[in-house]
């Protein structure tokens, strides 16, 4: 398959959410810089310029902001309004010095050993989930009952809210990605309105659990977020934010990342095997997993500076979608991309991104992925593919309406 | 304890930074500030382990 130049490449259609990686392959051959008329931005797709642009100040971060002061401009004060004001104040859309200071403030909460003491509560959560799988029989949907609820679950086990609060969590999360992600046909035309509504209850929700905090600190994550930091600390709104950013960014991707990891493993038995006869490989071959079929597909950047990649100039206003999972199918830096090797090493590669923005819970997601794999090849023997999955079509996320499995 | 980072090993993935910003630094491009021979203090060792492991390129190690 070619690109020709002229040509302007739709990654939301029915076949390239299918069968992605024919497409990136195309454009890393023949235009590693492609803009896309469909997106009205800059496909980047080698992992060289994507690693490149991580680092290229001409690339912002503070790419919400703009969107919002354009519908304030126009009049638009609407519900779209207050959920991208919510949105402007995430670490994960500002550049430095705003996202220095609340990344400082955040990491305190996302450190390696506070992560590494959650394995017990993790592993009990996907083993709860896992429970009710094993009792079913016949063909079952392992993203509803496993994949999806568990993220969930995590979070706000981690931030100390109750049990019986865990389902409002999922509503609200699916609420943000609808925003966040964006989705096509009817969902689109009240989207914001959904998302806002679903928003207001959350924010009352975590302030409410940030006073209860306040008073009863424990070792939960939200209270090692109201932690001061040198003499700073962060807002009551800003750790409302931060709830609300933590949910979003840690629940579809790391559902998707558990899910497209499975199916990895059953389009692939030898590797399956491989991994059932040496557990002790699932660090390594989680890793690959998230090389070969990541949860996101494209990270956006804003343009603020002309630049020039590849020959490209690319100027300030212009939209750059950095696609992860073509960077980490470039045979300039992976031998064999197409073929998975759970025993990969080194295996750098940039599903979690790259530098001052690289995923600030890459570490959570790796162990509930980790536990979560490890779990689904030990209980569930014969685990087979019950039918051919199907993909949204959406271009940030990768990710299957339904992984339906028999086990034996 | 003491660590080390290789600067041409070194490919600013940050996965270092997110174990434990202060005992892994970066600088403003995102490359690691670990530098050639880093003291890591007392108490951090486990935290330093996890760190180095961290980093797909190996660019990272521990003196002794």
């Amino acid at each position: 398959m070619t690109v020709p130049r002229t040509d302007s490449v739709d990654l939301t259609t029915p076949a390239a959410s299918a069968d992605p990686f024919a497409v990136f392959r195309a454009l890393r051959e023949s235009d590693p810089v492609h803009w896309s008329k469909a997106h009205r931005a800059w496909l980047i797709t080698r992992y060289d310029d994507v690693s490149a642009a991580f680092q290229n100040k001409a690339f912002s971060n503070d790419r919400v902001r703009p969107v919002l002061e354009r519908k304030r401009q126009a009049g638009a004060e609407s519900a779209a309004t207050g959920v991208l004001g919510l949105m402007t104040g995430w670490m994960v859309v500002n550049d430095p010095p705003v996202h220095t200071r609340l990344r400082k403030l955040a990491a305190g909460a996302f450190k390696g050993q506070r992560i590494a003491a959650m394995d017990a509560m993790i592993t009990g959560i996907v083993d709860a989930h896992l429970d009710a799988f094993v009792r079913g029989s016949g063909p079952q949907d392992l993203i509803s009952e496993v994949a999806y609820p568990l993220p969930a679950t995590v979070i706000a086990t981690m931030l100390g809210a109750p049990p019986e609060d865990r389902d409002r969590f999922r509503e609200w999360s699916d609420e943000l990605a609808l925003v966040a992600f964006g989705t096509g046909g009817a969902a689109r035309a009240d989207r914001h309105e959904r998302a806002l509504r679903g928003l207001r209850e959350m924010e009352s929700y975590f302030h409410t659990l940030i006073e209860k905090r306040r008073t009863e600190p424990g070792e939960d994550m939200l209270s090692a977020l109201m932690a001061e930091e040198g003499d700073d600390r962060l807002t009551d709104d800003e750790l409302v934010g931060m709830c609300a950013l933590l949910l979003f960014a840690g629940h579809e991707t790391t559902t998707n990342s558990i899910a497209n990891a499975v199916l990895a493993l059953l389009r692939h038995p030898d590797q399956l095997d491989r991994l059932r006869r040496d557990p002790a490989l699932i660090g390594p071959a989680v890793e690959e997993l998230l090389r070969f079929d990541g949860p996101i597909k494209v990270l956006n950047r804003w343009v603020v500076a002309e630049t020039e990649v590849r020959g490209r100039t690319i100027r300030p206003g212009e939209r750059v979608h950095l696609v992860l999972a073509s960077a980490n199918r470039d045979p300039e830096k992976f031998a064999g991309p197409d073929t998975l090797d759970l025993g990969r090493s080194p295996n750098p590669h940039v599903a979690f991104g790259k530098g001052i923005h690289a995923c600030i819970g890459a570490q959570l997601a790796r162990m509930e992925t980790r536990i979560a794999v490890a779990r689904i090849v030990e209980r569930l023997p014969g685990l087979a593919l019950a039918e051919e999955p199907a993909w949204k079509d959406v271009l940030a996320s990768r990710s299957m309406e339904k992984l339906v499995v028999t086990h034996t | 304890m003491r660590i080390s980072v290789d600067p041409e090993v070194c490919e600013a993935h940050g996965q270092c930074s997110i174990v434990d910003m202060d005992l892994f630094p970066l600088d403003d491009d995102g490359y690691s500030a670990v530098g050639p021979d880093r003291e890591v203090p007392e108490g951090e060792e486990d935290a330093a382990k996890l760190g180095v492991d961290a980093c797909p390129v190996r660019a990272l190690r521990i003196l002794s």
